[in-house]
C-alpha cells in the first residue's frame, strides 16, 4: 500500500495531467496540503514510485523561465492509478463514521 | 535569485547526477527560490540520496570490510617487499622489517601476490561502491594515515609502503566501469593467489592476516560465476539479487 506522501504526489501529478512535472507537482503539493514540500522528498518519493512502475518519468522540454533547462516530466501509469485507487478506498473505508469525516460524506444526523 | 548567489547553487548541484542537476536547477528557477533555500533543496536532496544508497550492504562492506583493512595490510606487504628487495639486491638490512630467509623466489612470490592482492582489492571497492566510492576512499586514506604515524620506516623511505596504489588505483577504476572478464580469468587469478600464498606459507614467509587479502580473488570469482549463471559477462554484486543502488535515469523521450 502507498504511503501518504506517495499517495498526495501521485494525486497532484494525475490532477496536472500532461503538465505534470517537479517544480508543477511541488507547487500543487503546497497548495493543497498547505506544506512546504522539499526538492529531496519530491524527487526521492517520485524515484521510488517510478521503480515501483506507479510513475513512467522522462526529460521534457525546457522553457526560457526556467533558464533553458529541461523539465523532468511526469505521468501516473495504469499501476499507479489502481494503487491510488486502493489507498483512498482504505481511507474512506476507515473514515466512515468518524466525527472528522462526518460533514464530508454527508452521513452526519 | 541573486547572481552571486546563483554560482553557487550551480556548484552545489554538481554532486546531482547531470539529468537531475538539469530538472531540479530548472525547478529551483522556476519557483524563484532565493539562494539559501536552493541551497538547501540541494544538498537535502544530495543527502536524501547518500542515505539511501547506505541501505544497501554494498557501501559499508567496500568501506570497512575491504578498503579499510586491506590498505592497512598491504602497506605492511609493500614496506615488507621493499625490505626484502633491499637485502637481496643492496644487502641493506632492516632490522625493523626481517625479512628471514626470504630468496628471490620468495621475492618475486610476494610481489605477484601484493599486485593481485591490490588490483583485487581495488576491483571490489570500486565495483561494490561506485557511488560511495569517496568514502572508501576516505577509509583507505586514514588507514594510510595511521601506518604512517605508527610504522618505523627506517632505513627505508616512507614512499615504499604505497608499492600497493597503482595496482589499487587500476583495480578501482576496472571496478567503477565494471570491467567484464570471464569465470575462468577470475578462477585462474585466484587459484594462483592461493597456491602462492600456500607457497610462501609454507616456507614461513606469510603473515596470517594476510589470508584476509585473498578474499577479494574469490569474490571475483563468485561475481563472476553469478554472472555467468544470468547469463551475463559483466561482473556483478554477487551477494545479492539486485545491481546496486542508483537513482532512475531519466532520458529525453523519443
Amino acid at each position: 500500500m502507498l504511503g501518504e506522501f506517495e499517495y498526495v504526489l501521485i494525486t497532484a501529478a494525475a490532477a496536472l495531467g500532461d503538465n505534470a512535472y517537479g517544480a508543477a507537482i511541488r507547487e500543487e503539493i503546497e497548495a493543497t496540503t498547505r506544506r512546504r514540500c522539499s526538492m529531496g522528498a519530491l524527487y526521492t518519493t517520485i524515484d521510488r514510485l517510478e521503480t515501483k512502475g506507479l510513475l513512467k518519468t522522462w526529460m521534457g522540454d525546457s522553457t526560457p523561465q526556467r533558464g533553458g533547462r529541461a523539465k523532468r516530466m511526469v505521468r501516473v501509469t495504469s499501476k499507479g492509478v489502481h494503487a491510488a485507487k486502493e489507498f483512498y478506498d482504505a481511507v474512506m473505508r476507515v473514515s466512515r463514521g468518524v466525527s472528522w469525516a462526518e460533514n464530508q460524506t454527508g452521513s452526519s444526523s | 535569485m541573486t547572481a552571486v548567489a546563483w554560482p553557487l547553487v550551480e556548484l552545489a548541484s554538481r554532486l546531482l547526477e547531470p539529468d537531475e542537476r538539469e530538472a531540479v536547477l530548472g525547478d529551483l528557477l522556476e519557483a524563484e527560490e532565493t539562494a539559501w533555500q536552493a541551497l538547501l533543496d540541494i544538498f537535502g536532496l544530495v543527502l536524501r540520496r547518500q542515505a539511501f544508497l547506505w541501505k544497501s550492504p554494498q557501501p559499508w562492506f567496500a568501506g570497512f570490510s575491504v578498503a579499510l583493512p586491506c590498505t592497512y595490510l598491504l602497506m605492511h606487504v609493500s614496506v615488507s617487499v621493499t625490505a626484502t628487495y633491499e637485502r637481496l639486491f643492496h644487502h641493506r638490512v632492516s632490522t625493523r622489517w626481517p625479512t628471514g630467509q626470504e630468496g628471490f623466489v620468495l621475492l618475486f612470490c610476494h610481489f605477484f601476490l601484493l599486485m593481485a592482492w591490490s588490483w583485487a582489492g581495488g576491483y571490489v571497492v570500486g565495483s561494490a561502491s561506485r557511488r560511495t566510492l569517496w568514502v572508501s576512499i576516505a577509509l583507505s586514506s586514514l588507514a594510510c594515515a595511521f601506518c604512517l604515524v605508527t610504522f618505523r620506516f627506517e632505513p627505508l623511505s616512507r614512499f615504499c609502503s604505497f608499492l600497493f596504489l597503482l595496482p589499487a588505483i587500476l583495480g578501482v577504476r576496472h571496478g567503477v566501469r565494471q570491467a567484464r572478464f570471464s569465470f575462468a580469468c577470475a578462477s585462474l587469478l585466484a587459484v594462483t593467489v592461493t597456491l602462492l600464498m600456500i607457497f610462501a606459507w609454507a616456507h614461513q614467509a606469510l603473515w596470517v592476516l594476510n589470508w584476509v587479502l585473498a578474499l577479494p580473488a574469490w569474490y571475483l570469482v563468485a561475481a563472476a560465476w553469478r554472472s555467468r549463471q544470468e547469463g551475463r559477462t559483466g561482473p556483478s554484486w554477487p551477494f545479492s539479487p539486485a545491481p546496486l543502488p542508483s537513482p532512475v535515469s531519466v532520458r529525453k523521450k523519443h
